[in-house]
């Protein structure tokens, strides 16, 4: 009985990793996933969510009475199950599914943390938006160990 | 947005509504900032199950803002009283470390 318990008990440690990844990859990130989607159309709702253009003109440029810059950041990373996944793809070629996933995923996270804020602060619109993208590296190895990368998105925020 | 110089600046060519008088070149202001190991490590579980890390996404805004107060106080330095066409970029300095900065032209506007 005791020999049963201590097998499950180091089976479970040793599969532990990839238990863990599974759950993230099979749960908790179509979980976040989702919970963007509902935050998107929400602001579809409300109207904001069409607001942003990379126009550097306003809509109405003589009925200006405020601005502000709007910064809006997020740093994704991929778990390693991605990572390896990206690698053994690379050798091959094409295109790596899992890493557009996640880029598409923090961009639009990104976008939508902008538009929260832009409903927050009560302005009417954002103009001039811009995307910018950067990998972080881990301190030790330096060269292609990718902790994460991080998506930026500012504009300005203007009240008609 | 953390401005104690209250200093309006924007990331358009002119401030909106306003009209520029004087322009003083252009003013940057960065910072160079590292992760500490706490945060690393964390990051390093975080890669188990990926997804946000939210310790570096706060880090980064952080520095950020630090970066546009920098900026900003060059430009206050040189008499300027408003800063546009603001810019982002960031490169990684060494290994652990990156460099956040923010660039923009010093103007005078009425």
């Amino acid at each position: 009985m005791e020999n049963v318990l201590l097998q499950i008990f180091v089976n479970l440690l040793l599969n532990s990793p990839w238990i863990i990844s599974l759950y993230g990859l099979l749960v908790y990130q179509p979980m976040k996933k989702k919970a963007l989607k509902e935050r998107e159309q929400a602001s579809v709702k409300y109207g904001s969510a069409t607001a942003l253009t990379t126009l550097s003109t306003p809509s109405r440029p003589d009925e200006i009475q405020a601005y502000k810059l709007l910064v809006a950041n997020v740093v994704m990373s991929p778990s390693w199950i991605q990572t390896f996944g990206g690698w053994f793809r690379s050798l091959f070629g094409g295109r790596i599914n899992t890493f557009s996933k996640l880029l598409d995923w923090a961009r639009r996270e990104a976008k939508q943390r902008l538009v929260e804020q832009l409903e927050a602060s009560g302005f009417d619109e954002v103009i001039n938006v811009r995307f910018e993208t950067a990998t972080l590296t881990k301190s030790k190895n330096r060269d292609d160990k990718t902790t994460g990368f991080e998506i930026l998105v500012y504009g300005t925020a203007v009240k008609y | 947005m953390d401005n104690s110089l209250n200093m309006p600046f924007s990331n358009t060519e002119t401030l909106p509504g306003s009209t520029i008088l004087q322009s003083h070149g252009v003013v940057t202001g960065s910072t160079v900032r590292a992760k500490n190991v706490f945060k690393d490590i964390g990051a390093g579980l975080k890669n188990i199950v990926g997804g946000e890390l939210k310790a570096y996404t706060e880090l980064l805004q952080e520095s950020r803002n630090e970066a546009l107060f920098r900026m900003c106080s060059e430009a206050a330095s040189r008499g300027a009283n408003a800063v546009v066409n603001v810019r982002f970029a960031t490169s990684s300095v060494a290994g652990g470390a990156s460099e956040l900065l923010a660039y923009g032209t010093a103007v005078t506007v009425q």
